[in-house]
């Protein structure tokens, strides 16, 4: 089900809610794109050893986590002014656990450019960056979809978002397994390729943030919590 | 949009206008007061300025000699022929005694200055003490209305025509002599109409008001409330109920003698009742009173708040429970002012009780609701009607006693609301 | 033959109302979304009522007030009317007992049945009716008697209380059960308009159970209150809830939320949606309640 844009930030006899609820949404994507940039750019790093733009990534970290708190406390506000019900309530609730699962995300980004920062001093391209890249673009993906997902108000896309988590988790396990290889065959690979496993343990947790923002925006739209049920529930839910 | 600044400005300039409109309008109303209140002062001062000496009395204190001889009585142990003794004869001696210098010619003078019937008071008092003959007695009589008049308005060339200037030398000099007194008349309270003025009285047609309101209250206030909680809380609402309505209030604005002709030709005419009795005149009050009586009880009962209504209905009391121990009394405050009110205008009433009898010449007080009667108004509009000088103050006494009576009645009106006015 | 039928022409058939004079309602969402006459989503109906409502129509003269609605009250729950200004939620609560009666104008069609009874049966009586479904109304409104006349007058006129000691016992426990027994049992014989207003909301609670009803109809009972009188009063409704079948009227969404275990939304005489007031209140499933929770119009 999709919802109208104008349906849940608009309409309301109060111009003043209208407003508060479209400037959290205007705030919530900002930090979303900004904590997607940072992933992008982390990865970025790792892949060009650029040492330089993983330290960026670290210091941006810091206006991701102010970013988070001002959107908590916007939320709170309008609960505390608005006795926000239904789809309001709903928004904003999600939104408030959408903003801890970005902040993680965020966080994942300032680990990758850590390691990526540790990598780039060894000056060579490791092993497993392939697999990396390939998570990378998918996990990327899937938190563009979550965040069009709520943007859009799109159930559907968010399904789709949380169907993708299991491909990215059996790409985790594939990634690691060779991994493992590589470290059996030459023991001096071993800390390259823990880093490496550290990167590709972070790509994999983002996937499960993208997740749960998926689950939000479904809640949000569809007025369900679905965590903890079956896939097919879910599908009959949105495909309502 | 205005500048803020200029609107300021405007305002302060507007504001001058408005106060001096609002001052001319207090003026105005204050006037408007000023000249009700004005008009009542000047009526009331004329009424009292008037009417003050009825509440007066002069008399006439005499030392009387009970001599058979003067009174050409033969057998003064015989009481009838005592009844029929003269008993002028003794009076003018005793004055004649008082004042030496009247002659004989004197005497028809003299005789003018005693009250027709203190020859019957002698008597009277002679019958009730037989062992009074022969003795001299110390009796204080009424003065002659003529004589009351010039005593009490002395030096007003209108109020002594009526005596000659002899007599009016007789009369300034006995009341020298202490003779002719002056004191509070309470013959006027004591007794009934008379046609001498001196000892005509209210105490008549104020018993004969009292029983009319008496009547007309009985009736009309039961009859008015019961009519109005059923109009107002039981009847239908159709075309019937809302004729009914249309006519109740333009019966209100139905001249009073109206109600009087048609007393007249139901209860008199058609029913047979007698005539200038109390009872008849209550029926034609209580037909006068009634429209007012339902109109302001129906006033009273609409006044309820509905929330008073609702909250007993909700707790399960019946249509009847609710007006009976709800709407009635919270609506009786209004209930009785608007009687009293209406009683009130029953009182000062003269019109409708004119057609039914009720203004005949009646001396004895009524004792009955089926003796002849008059009533206050009636009696001021007979007596303001008599061509004696004295009946004026009287008339204007009478008014003075019926409005001491609506003034009571409003207030008992405004002591009832007070006491029983509930608030919600 | 009753009087009011005389008033009013033929009674017409639903079908001939289907474009009734509505007032217009400033509503942004119900130009999308649109009611279909008789249809309540969510859970209108329950096993073993108290009230069992079906196809009621309230009529006031030509106009139909309420539109053939379906609902059951269950025992012992607390349910709440919501809904705009207009949308008939008072006059579909003041069927419940009758109060309806004495609007000439007025008449309900449909089946309305406490505990299996018809209420509107003509030989069903309407004070036997409110001595079991009690009502509470808008404004505080004691009679201007005593604190303990205003409690004991219903338990007088139905004659609950043989002696002077039984109705002694009814009006105390009235007062402890709608909280006000501390506060007034120093003055239970002042006069019961001297009260603040929350007090005097409180006793007119009391006033209704002391004849121990079923039932409690409240009619938007905390609007003319202040937030504290409120809070006590909304309070009072939870506990009463153990013991009696309550129904609220509110204009207040967060009081529907607070007190009730259901929440009822009218529109427009239409009952549109019926479920559990967390449910209403988070995932409404018609569009036209989500908009009114959420203040988009009304």
């Amino acid at each position: 089900m999709k919802k109208d844009n104008n349906s849940v930030y608009g309409g309301h006899t109060s111009h003043e809610f209208n407003e508060d609820l479209a400037s959290l949404n205007a705030d919530f994507l900002k930090m979303g794109y900004m904590v997607r940039d940072q992933l992008t750019n982390a990865i970025a790093a790792l892949m060009d050893g650029d040492g330089f733009r993983a330290d960026e990534v670290r210091n941006n970290d810091k206006i991701v986590d102010k970013l988070e708190l001002e959107i908590d406390d916007e939320a709170v506000r309008i609960i505390a002014r608005r006795q926000p019900a239904a789809i309001d309530l709903r928004l904003v609730i999600a939104v408030m656990k959408m903003v801890a699962d970005l902040e993680r995300v965020g966080d994942e980004a300032k680990k990758i450019a850590k390691s990526a920062l540790a990598l780039s001093e060894e000056g060579q391209a490791p092993r497993g960056y392939v697999e990396v890249r390939h998570i990378s673009n998918h996990v990327l993906e899937m938190l563009n979809d979550a965040l069009d997902a709520f943007a859009r108000l799109d159930s559907e896309l968010a399904l789709r978002v949380m169907k993708e988590d299991k491909i990215v988790d059996e790409e985790y396990k594939a990634a690691t397994r060779s991994l493992l290889t590589f470290m059996m065959e030459d023991t001096r690979n071993i800390s390259r390729c823990m880093s490496v496993m550290w990167v590709l343990r972070a790509l994999e947790r983002v996937g499960d943030h993208a997740c749960n923002i998926s689950e939000h925006v479904i809640f949000m739209v569809e007025g369900e919590d679905i965590r903890h049920t079956p896939v097919e529930d879910t599908e009959k839910l949105v495909g309502r | 949009m205005i500048d803020p600044k200029k609107q300021a400005e405007i305002v302060h300039k507007s504001l001058k206008k408005r106060y001096r409109k609002e001052k001319r309008f207090r003026a105005y109303g204050i006037l408007a007061i000023t000249i009700a209140l004005a008009s009542l002062i000047v009526l009331f001062a004329d009424i009292i300025n008037k009417g003050h000496t009825g509440f007066l009395k002069t008399t006439i204190t005499l030392d009387v000699e009970m001599n058979a001889e003067t009174m050409y009585l033969e057998d003064p142990t015989d009481p009838d022929a005592v009844r029929m003794a003269d008993f002028v004869e003794p009076l003018i001696q005793s004055l004649s005694e008082i004042l030496p210098e009247a002659t004989e010619e004197d005497r028809g003078k003299l005789r003018g200055l005693i009250n027709p019937y203190a020859s019957s008071q002698l008597r009277d008092e002679l019958v009730a003490n037989p062992d009074w003959m022969g003795t001299t007695q110390t009796i204080t009589f009424l003065a002659h209305s003529n004589v009351d008049v010039y005593n009490k308005h002395k030096g007003n060339e209108a109020y002594s025509i009526k005596l000659s200037e002899e007599q009016q030398q007789y009369v300034d000099k006995l009341r020298d002599k202490g003779v002719i007194e002056t004191s509070f008349n309470d013959v006027f309270f004591t007794s009934g109409d008379s046609r001498d003025p001196a000892r005509a009285g209210v105490l008549g047609a104020i018993v004969g008001s009292l029983l009319v309101m008496f009547v007309t209250l009985v009736l009309s206030f039961p009859i008015g409330v019961a009519a109005a909680i059923y109009l107002e809380e039981f009847a239908p609402r159709n075309r019937i109920t809302d004729f009914i309505e249309v006519n109740i209030n333009n019966l209100a604005a139905v001249p009073s003698i109206i109600f009087g002709l048609l007393g007249l030709a139901v209860f008199i005419n058609l029913f047979g009742m007698p005539r200038s009795v109390p009872f008849v005149g209550g029926l034609v009050l209580t037909l006068m009173t009634l429209p007012t009586i339902i109109i302001s009880s129906r006033a009273a009962i609409k006044s309820v708040p509905p929330s008073i209504r609702e909250a007993a209905e909700g707790v399960g009391a019946s249509k009847m429970q609710v007006v009976l121990h709800h709407v009635l009394p919270l609506a009786m405050p209004g209930m009785l002012t608007g009687s009293i009110i209406g009683m009130a205008q029953a009182l000062g009433e003269t019109a409708p009780l004119l057609l039914i009898g009720m203004v005949a010449f009646i001396v004895e007080i009524p004792e009955g609701f089926f003796d002849a009667a008059t009533v206050l108004p009636v009696q001021v509009f007979l007596w303001a009607g008599s061509p004696e000088l004295a009946f004026i103050e009287r008339a204007s006494a009478a008014i003075m006693v019926l409005l001491a009576f609506l003034l009571s009645m409003n207030a008992l009106a405004i002591w009832l609301r007070k006491r029983l006015e509930r608030r919600w | 033959m009753n009087m009011n039928d005389t008033l009013i022409s033929e009674p017409l058939e639903p079908q001939e109302m289907s474009t009734p004079v509505n007032r217009p309602v400033e509503d942004a969402g119900a130009q999308s979304a649109k009611v279909e006459e008789g249809k309540t989503v969510g859970k209108p109906f329950a096993d073993d009522p108290k009230f069992k409502l079906r196809n009621v129509e309230v009529f006031y003269g030509q106009e139909r007030a309420i539109k053939n609605v379906s609902l059951d009250i269950g025992r012992n729950e607390v349910i709440a009317f919501i809904g705009p200004s207009g949308c008939g939620k008072s006059t579909f609560l003041r069927c419940l007992n009758r109060m309806n009666d004495s609007i000439d104008i007025c008449r309900v069609k449909g089946q309305l049945m406490l505990d299996d009874e018809d209420i509107y049966h003509s030989k069903k009586d309407v004070v036997e009716l409110r001595a079991r479904v009690g009502m509470v109304f808008q404004k505080p409104n004691p009679f201007p008697k005593s604190i303990y006349d205003n409690v004991a007058y219903g338990p007088r006129i139905h004659g609950l209380a043989n002696r002077k000691s039984e109705l002694d016992d009814i009006v105390e426990d009235s007062l402890r059960k709608a909280g006000l027994w501390n506060e007034a049992k120093d003055r239970l014989h002042s006069i019961a308009t001297g009260m603040s207003g929350g007090q005097q909301q409180r006793l007119c609670i009391a006033r209704a159970i002391a004849v121990s009803p079923e039932v409690v109809l409240m009619d938007e009972p905390c609007s003319a209150l202040d937030p504290i009188a409120t809070a006590k009063v909304e309070e009072l409704i939870s506990e009463l809830s153990e013991s009696y079948t309550i129904i609220i009227v509110t204009h207040s969404m967060q009081q529907a939320a607070r007190v009730s275990s259901r929440t009822a939304y009218f529109h427009l005489g239409h009952l549109v949606e019926v479920n559990e007031t967390s449910k209403v209140f988070t995932s409404p499933e018609h569009e036209l309640t989500e908009s009114y929770i959420t203040g988009r119009f009304g």
